[in-house]
């Protein structure tokens, strides 16, 4: 019965805490399970540890020198906690780091083919690139001119793109709405709940505009000071009223005066 | 259990802006002192006089990089050329007849000058560029010295220096020679120890994380990195005249070459970007350290019967000095001056260090 | 003016420049694949050539296999310098990975000295020294083998570049971290150019040892290299080549020049102020990348 639960999950992290330089404690014990197939939500306030847990999963901490201090992740039933990045990336984990990184002075081709996994045939490469400017025809326009100069919402969709062409077989994306304008946000968000129905490719999606990624996710967490505090699925989570008021924004004629934000915050994190 | 402290905790201003923030350390500092002041008689004098005096004045003069790459973020490839510009100057003013005081203090205005041209450089670039530029002058300097005999003494391009004398009282004796050393280092460490706590050393602070944001804050980045490089140009003069006048006792342009600007920049970084006591350590260890293990592969090989030639063991030195900058900039690339604090900070709160942060 | 000798001094400017481009290609390897500036590379260059003497002379291999041999030796020690001392410092404030790098040039002159001695030898490729008269201008023969290899390293590196390999390289200089998340290994690339640039080294090394005899001197390309290296832009091959031409050809004619004015010794000089005034004027060279800042 067990086993059976774990299959499931592509991804799951039991009480990860990560340490930087041996000395902050970022996240504090999370456990996250991704189902294979569906796109989850970490939602939660900057600082909070959603990218963080991002990292855990992806290997990246070390660059930051940081590390998981205790807990393990699991990815498809076998353990990478101590797994190097890059071989993460050839098991099928590849993560959008945050802030549009695309290789500046490469075009877009180029950077796809950067990140073409090893031994990927030429054949193959080109129809992963066509295929990748179907789902983002504005890429295809501009694919010989110098990424720097992409605007930033093509520079997202570069991104998005290069991960997809190492094969992914769960995609973590963080904070892909920054700084893009609404209508990009939906355009994108649209393309990937594409890319995870064509591709059964499983979602792990970072938001700080949790309005947004609660249209597109089945299931939401809740990350606060490096801890998880809610999960359910994203209907439960749209309706819950204390997400609605610290995170969608609104509810019914929202009075300051009488928001109490710390004291029912707290009750959240004792 | 050894500092009779928990580590460093500040209730209030007063004690932050303290120049010790260990009572320790102050002490320590003391007993050096002191020590260095009884050195003429407690060391012999071809050991005060081969090691002790160029230790201390190169320690000026890193201290004097220190403030320009440590504090102020800039990187400097051509000290070694302000260096001898202040020689030169001194030198020459100390043989047309100025007492040696006002020699010296026109040795570091000359410097002063001559180097802030270096700042023109950072004002337009940084980092790599910066340091490139610097390089580059650093070879017209060299040019510039090599190539006029009016500067570097004729044909044979060396520069004898006159009897150095303070206050009408010459000054022969190695004794002598060492208070000056000592005197002149003293006076640098203590400006440069209480840098820190000025609103100059803030500034050069804020110019060296990143300059436009200071800039935003109403620093004038432009008007700090020239008097960055002022200060710390008038530091490299007259350590380099003192040099000449109580070490060398003769000016000559290699001296004052590229490699020995590499080599005041590694006793930096060495020690420690921004670290006083660490200028020290560094000089110390790039100074002593390859004479040392010379010293200690002649033993050894004579110890185990071997023969090692001549030209091997003159290279040798060379070898275990780049070995020594690329093994400590591994070990703590903050250098010499940060393994000090670890260590003082472990031992503050041996045994019990789990209690630590 | 007399222009037999004024395109005399060119052409010879020219040929010395492709040499001097020679060395910046090592250079601008690493940079192009790392963003480090490789202050090494003259210590690099002396290791190549003592280590050709070694196998060639005191080993008695023939040339042919001596210089492969010598290449494949140095591949393995640009990777080993990357694993050793590299990878430690990734991303520290250039300050550091500069000192990193000069100590490790002082590092390699020194214990190629102790090991080798400091007496210059020569190479003896057995390239004629009978000059070479193309019309009434006379070349050496030594200089137009050394301009046709940096040409063909030229010619090889930019296709290089051209190749998922490289392109893996360009990524990693333009991001760590960007590389690491789509699974390049970012230290297996700058390995790679450690190590291609150190097999520059021995073509560089034997070229020039060959010319003005393999000692001590050799580390002191440093500064034309760099030159050349920012003139052409510091990442661009095209640049270290053109960029080489034109200091070669600024050198010699500038120095035919002021020589008489300063009595001797103007080259070191012009290629200081070559420097300096691209640093200032054009710090990104002539086709170096801008750092493409957008707000």
């Amino acid at each position: 019965m067990q086993e059976k639960v774990e299959a499931e999950h592509i991804l799951s992290m039991n009480s990860v805490e990560v340490l930087y330089d041996n000395v902050m404690l970022a996240i504090k014990g999370v456990s996250v399970k991704v189902p294979k197939g569906e796109m989850i939500a970490l939602l939660g306030s900057n600082g909070a540890g959603k990218s963080t847990t991002l990292k855990a999963i992806s290997g990246l901490l070390k660059a930051e020198r940081g590390r998981i201090s205790r807990g393990e992740v699991t990815f498809q039933g076998t353990d990478i906690t101590e797994v190097l990045a890059q071989n993460r990336v050839g098991m099928g984990i590849c993560h959008v780091i945050e802030g549009r990184r695309v290789f500046e002075h490469l075009t877009p081709d180029e950077n796809l083919t950067a990140a073409a996994p090893r031994g990927m045939s030429r054949s193959a490469l080109n129809a992963e690139n066509e295929k990748i400017y179907d789902y983002f025809p504005r890429l295809a326009e501009r694919r010989n001119s110098q990424a720097g100069y992409l605007s930033g919402g093509e520079q997202q969709m570069l991104a998005i793109g290069r991960a997809l062409v190492t094969q992914p077989k769960l995609l973590m994306l963080d904070e892909p709405s920054l700084g893009l304008a609404p209508f990009l946000v939906e355009e994108i968000f649209g393309i990937l709940q594409k890319i995870n129905q064509e591709e059964g490719v499983s979602v792990l999606l970072v938001e700080q505009n949790a309005l947004a990624a609660l249209e597109i996710v089945s299931q939401g967490y809740l990350i606060e000071n490096g801890r998880v505090v809610m999960h359910g699925t994203a209907e439960a989570l749209k309706s819950n009223s204390d997400i609605q008021e610290f995170y969608l924004g609104g509810g019914e004629e929202t009075d300051f005066h009488n928001v109490k934000h710390y004291s029912r915050r707290k009750r959240w994190l004792s | 259990m050894f500092y009779r402290l928990s580590g460093v905790h500040h209730a209030n201003y007063v004690s932050d802006s303290r120049i010790f923030k260990v009572p320790a350390d102050r002490n320590l500092a003391v007993f050096i002192f002191l020590i260095g002041l009884a050195a003429p008689f407690i060391i012999p004098s071809l050991y005060l006089n081969s090691y002790m005096l160029p230790w201390l004045i190169w320690t000026a003069a890193a201290l004097g990089l220190n403030l320009v790459t440590g504090w102020a973020g800039q990187l400097h490839l051509g000290y070694a050329a302000v260096m001898a510009v202040g020689a030169y100057s001194a030198i020459h003013a100390a043989r047309f007849g100025v007492p040696w005081e006002f020699a010296l203090i026109i040795g570091g205005l000359t410097s002063s000058v001559i180097g802030s041209l270096f700042a023109f450089a950072a004002l337009r670039v940084k980092g790599l560029y910066l340091a490139l530029t610097t390089l580059a002058m650093q070879f017209v300097m060299d040019w510039v010295l090599t190539h006029s005999p009016a500067i570097s003494g004729g044909s044979h391009a060396s520069l004898q220096s006159p009897t150095l004398a303070f206050l009408g009282q010459d000054i022969t004796s190695d004794t002598g020679f060492y208070y000056v050393a000592f005197g002149w280092c003293v006076l640098v460490t203590i400006f440069m120890l209480n840098l820190k706590r000025t609103g100059l050393g803030r500034a050069l602070v804020a110019v060296r994380e990143k300059d436009f944001a200071a800039a935003i804050l109403g620093v004038n980045s432009f008007y700090y990195k020239i008097l960055a490089f002022a200060t710390s140009s008038f530091i490299a003069g007259v350590s380099g005249a003192l040099l000449v006048a109580t070490f060398f006792f003769l000016a000559a342009p290699e001296q004052f070459s590229v490699t020995v600007s590499i080599q005041v920049l590694a006793m930096v970084i060495v020690g420690g970007l921004g670290s006083v006591i660490g200028s020290y350590f560094g000089v110390a260890l790039i100074l002593l350290v390859p004479g040392l293990v010379n010293g200690l592969v002649v033993t050894v090989s004579e110890g185990l019967g071997m023969q090692i030639n001549v030209e091997t063991l003159a290279h040798i030195p060379n070898a275990v000095y780049g070995a020594l900058i690329v093994i400590i900039l591994l070990i703590e690339p903050l250098g010499l001056g940060k393994l000090y604090g670890n260590i003082r900070d472990y031992l503050m709160v041996w045994p019990f260090d789990q209690f630590k942060k | 003016m007399d222009w037999v000798f004024l395109s005399e001094l060119a052409i010879n400017g020219a040929l010395t420049g492709l040499l001097y481009s020679l060395f910046a290609i090592g250079l601008v390897l690493i940079y192009k694949a790392s963003s480090v500036p490789n202050l090494a590379q003259g210590g690099l260059t002396m290791v190549g050539a003592y280590v050709v003497l070694a196998l060639s002379h005191d080993a008695g291999l023939p040339l042919w296999l001596a210089i492969p041999l010598a290449a494949v030796i140095m591949f393995g020690l640009g990777f080993g310098i990357e694993r050793v001392a590299l990878r430690r410092l990734a991303g520290r404030p250039v300050v550091m990975i500069l000192m990193l790098t000069l100590g490790l040039d002082i590092f390699l002159r020194g214990i190629t000295l102790a090991i080798w001695g400091g007496t210059s030898r020569s190479v003896d490729l057995g390239v004629s020294y009978e000059p070479l008269f193309l019309g009434d201008i006379f070349v050496s023969r030594i200089h137009l083998v050394g301009a046709g290899v940096a040409l063909a390293l030229f010619v090889a590196f930019m296709l290089f570049f051209r190749t998922r390999t490289g392109i893996k390289l360009r990524a990693i200089a333009d991001d760590y971290m960007a590389s690491w998340s789509v699974g390049i290994s970012v230290e297996r690339g700058v390995g790679l150019s450690w190590a291609l640039a150190s097999v520059v080294a021995v073509a560089a090394g034997v070229i020039w040892g060959e010319i003005q005899g393999v000692d001590q001197a050799l580390s002191l390309l440093l500064l034309k290299g760099l030159t050349v290296a920012v003139l052409g832009g510091l990442d661009s091959i095209l640049g270290a080549v053109i960029a080489g031409i034109i200091l070669g050809v600024v050198e010699n004619v500038g120095a035919d020049f002021l020589d008489p004015l300063v009595g001797g010794g103007s080259r070191e000089l012009i290629v200081a102020a070559v420097l300096i005034l691209t640093v200032m004027i054009r710090p990104h060279g002539l086709f170096g990348r801008h750092d493409i800042e957008r707000v």
